[in-house]
């Protein structure tokens, strides 16, 4: 699709872009992915959001192994490697780093690059249940980075500004829900490979030209004539889904299976709710971002998330769930244990369960799992 | 009719008086607890090799922690309403939760409990952590083996199913979906006490005041439930109370801290373990017995050092551990048989901070004295309190046994050993084991490590000599 192509042809160049920006006094913000920072903020601020979502490379883990042991979650081991190696380009051109703790496993990767390296971090708190003092207290983490992106890039973020903001990600998240709502289709429309590409892209991309493409994206995918589906739908789940770390994605593809929609808490962009351009804004960004956001699973307790997942199954008229989960995520692994059990009781499907330290070894006895997932639900 | 626990409960300080008249409430604990004759030759060889039962101390604390064990395991039987807290966790809500609901309430941590006696006294908690490992919470995951421990023994029947959990929501992510899954299965009310660690490096010991009131903001929720719960409220006067009652157990904390200067370490690290420990698991036999058994023991190790008897050579580098095993004595055992005078870290330490700024509400008070501590504000904040106590011991060396499978803990691994050893020159060991499950980390695994530090130590200090 040509959408699809100006999108990979734009973040080909995406580096050399943002180091020009660099080089003409443009500030660039670095963030951890799980959707709990506001990029409205930092585009307000006439900054540029970038979030530092690579991963599925096992050698950029094991050299996260000289500062830190290897019992903390893969993906943010990887980004240990990449902050101190720098083999990550993006952090090397990166002028703030805005980290939202989720957990402990994001917060090592805020404290080991703190330490270890000279970056400029600034880690604020995302409290892990829904009531008013907890989204007083995210409220609190978001304007702190208001008041930080202010110093940095010297811009005073007014309200007309970050409306205007808020408007341009709304048409982001709109338009990737329509997207995704058409997936719910018995037609061929897009590759969930494809999707995950633009949730990826729409995190590193220039917000405008991202919109641009989602929009004819749209376009193309109405007018298409798609064959019909014949594949066992799959809904995949789990902690994180990085860019570069698709092996999951190709196995399901390759065993005959069609994933329909993905819930990750950390590599798919949160696009179900959109902020209220109304009001106090930073009410509304915290009311987005923290209130009405389906929470992920170091949340307690995890029922909104799971009630959700089994809403989507539903929606999307899965024939089953694969659970994609990175080694030691242990909210995501306490909560595997007992949602198959609901899955099946609520909707009568069946749930695979797969785990990753990004390793090579992995992907063949992952290949026989898949296969014999995909066939079994095929029946 | 001699029972066959007889002697292993007299080596635990029980009087037959006491077997006879606490038998029948004996007998349904062990049964319970699935402890029979068989497993009696095993405690005993357990209880004579690592615990030091010539000190009448040790015998009355090993006693405290059995009589805290037959109160937990029997506490629904008794008609009791039941609050479980978990480990780390702030120090004080429990204990006033006791204070205010007297006898009609049991309220500890269960997993602290089983692990100081299933593991200390009857190296039997192997079953336990079996259990869990069916029951959601599998090996090869990295998952909190003490978690493993609440989870496996309410899934035996161990334990009994609480009225309500209370989790260290603050610290760990793991506490909070262990008791959330336990939730799932029996159904009893879980309630999550938030925070959010979430300080840059080098922040300590300064916070927002917005941290204070979003932690005490919740510990006010706790408050609130147990209201409502129970029927009753924790009020700042209560709340003094409560910590009033804990004073004599604290004073005898301390001396016995104070002992354990001496030069030869005149006990091991093992029974002061099993001492400091009590007042963290327990609200009720620590109250009632810790503090006439710790007051014993400190006039135990008094003699000792009045006589220069030690369990470490004349000399031996003193060493700093941050957590001993809570399951395993002979891992304690193997450290000092390597030559080192282990010092774990000084609870006394850990308090004494200023007096808390004035606070609009009890748990806001309480969560500005909990910042100022350091555990739970940041990885510096920890990073500070080692760096002070090894000041404080004026340590030879530091054993950072991180837990690997705590992610508060283990997030620590790397960058504590090279701030110490940057900021206080003091050799570290990071150490990585399981305080609660030794199956993998036994001290047979880590002996070769550790004589390897000792060695390293004991030439530091002939070279510093010479």
């Amino acid at each position: 699709m040509e959408s699809l192509d100006r999108l990979t042809a734009h973040l080909k160049t995406r580096l050399v872009d943002l180091n020009k920006a660099k080089e003409e006094g443009v500030k660039i913000v670095g963030y951890t992915p799980g959707g709990y920072l506001p990029e409205e903020l930092v585009l307000a601020s006439e900054a540029i959001p970038v979030c530092l979502v690579r991963g599925g490379d096992h050698s950029v883990v094991e050299l996260a192994g000289a500062y830190i042991c290897r019992w903390i979650d893969t993906f943010c081991r990887a980004q240990i490697g990449y902050g101190i190696s720098g083999d990550d380009p993006y952090y090397s051109i990166i002028d703030l780093l805005a980290i939202p703790i989720t957990d402990n496993h994001i917060r090592a990767i805020s404290d080991i690059l703190d330490y270890n390296t000279d970056l400029d971090i600034f880690p604020f708190g995302v409290p892990h249940m829904k009531e008013e003092a907890t989204l007083r207290y995210y409220k609190f983490g978001i304007t702190k980075l208001k008041t930080r992106l202010e110093e940095l890039t010297g811009v005073e973020i007014t309200d007309t500004k970050l409306r205007e903001a808020i408007t341009l990600c709304n048409r982001e998240r709109e338009l990737l829900r329509d997207i995704s709502l058409m997936r719910r289709s018995e037609l061929l429309l897009l590759s969930s490979r494809d999707f995950v590409s633009l949730c990826h892209g729409s995190l590193v991309a220039d917000k405008k030209v991202m919109v641009g493409i989602l929009e004819s994206l749209c376009q193309e995918l109405k007018e298409q004539k798609a064959p019909t589906n014949k594949a066992p739908r799959i809904l995949l789940t789990g902690s994180t889904l990085a860019i570069g770390d698709y092996r999951v994605l190709d196995l399901i593809d390759n065993a005959g299976g069609m994933v329909v929609i993905e819930d990750f808490a950390e590599g798919i962009r949160p696009y179900w709710e959109e902020v209220k351009p109304d009001g106090d804004l930073m009410q509304s960004l915290a009311d987005c971002y923290f209130r009405r956001r389906v929470p992920p699973a170091w949340f307690r307790p995890g029922k909104e998330r799971l009630d959700f997942l089994i809403k989507l199954a539903k929606d999307y008229k899965v024939n089953g769930v694969i659970w994609y989960q990175l080694m030691y995520r242990e909210s995501y692994k306490t909560e595997s244990y007992y949602f198959p059990d609901r899955l099946k009781r609520e909707f009568g499907v069946p749930m695979l369960t797969l785990e990753s330290d990004y390793g090579p070894a992995e992907t063949e006895p992952m290949r026989t799992r898949i296969e014999t997932f995909v066939e079994t639900i095929r029946r | 009719m001699a029972n066959y626990y007889d002697r292993v409960l007299n080596l635990c300080g029980f009087e037959d008086e006491e077997i006879k008249k606490e038998k029948p409430r004996i007998d349904k604990a062990f049964q319970k607890l699935e402890i029979g004759p068989e497993d009696m030759e095993r405690a005993e060889e357990w209880v004579t090799k690592y615990h030091d039962i010539d000190l009448v101390g040790v015998k009355k604390i090993l006693r405290a922690w059995l009589l805290e064990l037959f109160d937990l395991v029997l506490a629904r039987d008794e008609g009791k309403k039941i609050v479980y807290y978990g480990f780390p966790s702030i120090e004080g809500p429990g204990m006033a939760i006791k204070t205010a609901a007297g006898e009609g309430v049991y309220c500890s941590c269960p997993d602290v409990i089983l692990c100081h006696t299933l593991g200390q006294i009857f190296n039997k908690i192997n079953p336990v952590l079996e259990a869990a490992e069916r029951g959601g919470l599998p090996p090869g995951h990295g998952l909190c083996s003490l978690q493993q421990v609440r989870n496996g023994g309410m899934a035996k029947g161990i334990i009994p199913v609480p009225d309500l959990i209370t989790g260290s929501s603050y610290y760990c992510d793991m506490g909070s979906k262990a008791d959330e899954l336990l939730h799932e299965k029996y159904g009893h009310k879980a309630i999550y006490v938030d925070g959010s660690m979430d300080s840059r490096w080098g922040e300590f010991p300064d916070y927002p005041a917005e941290k204070v009131e979003f932690l005490g903001g919740q510990l006010n929720k706790l408050f609130a439930t147990v209201k409502e719960l129970f029927g009753i409220e924790i009020t700042r006067q209560l709340w003094d109370k409560a910590m009033a009652t804990g004073i004599d157990l604290a004073r005898a904390i301390y001396q016995l801290e104070q002992l354990l200067s001496a030069d030869p370490m005149p006990i091991s690290s093992a029974e002061v373990e099993l001492a400091m420990m009590l007042a963290a698991a327990s609200t009720g036999r620590s109250m009632t017995e810790g503090p006439e058994a710790i007051n014993r023991l400190c006039q135990d190790v008094k003699q000792r050092v009045e006589k220069g008897i030690g369990v470490v050579e004349k000399g031996a580098p003193v060493v700093m551990i941050f957590l001993p095993s809570f399951s395993d004595p002979s891992i304690a055992h193997m450290m000092e048989e390597a030559g080192l005078a282990i010092r774990v870290i000084p609870s006394s330490l850990a308090l004494s901070v200023d007096k808390p700024t004035p606070q609009p509400t009890l748990g806001e008070e309480i969560a500005d004295r909990q910042l100022k501590m350091g555990a739970y504000h940041s990885s510096f904040g920890v990073v500070k309190i080692v760096e002070n106590a090894i000041n404080a011991l004026n340590a030879d060396g530091l054993l950072w046994t991180y837990l690997y499978n705590c992610r508060p803990m283990a997030l620590t691994s790397h960058f504590l050993k090279k701030w110490v050893e940057e900021n206080t020159r003091v050799p570290t060991l990071a150490l990585e084991m399981d305080i609660y499950d030794s199956r993998s980390y036994s001290a047979g695994t880590l002996r070769t490590k550790v004589e390897a530090f000792a060695e390293m130590l004991r030439a530091r200090k002939v070279a510093a000599k010479a």
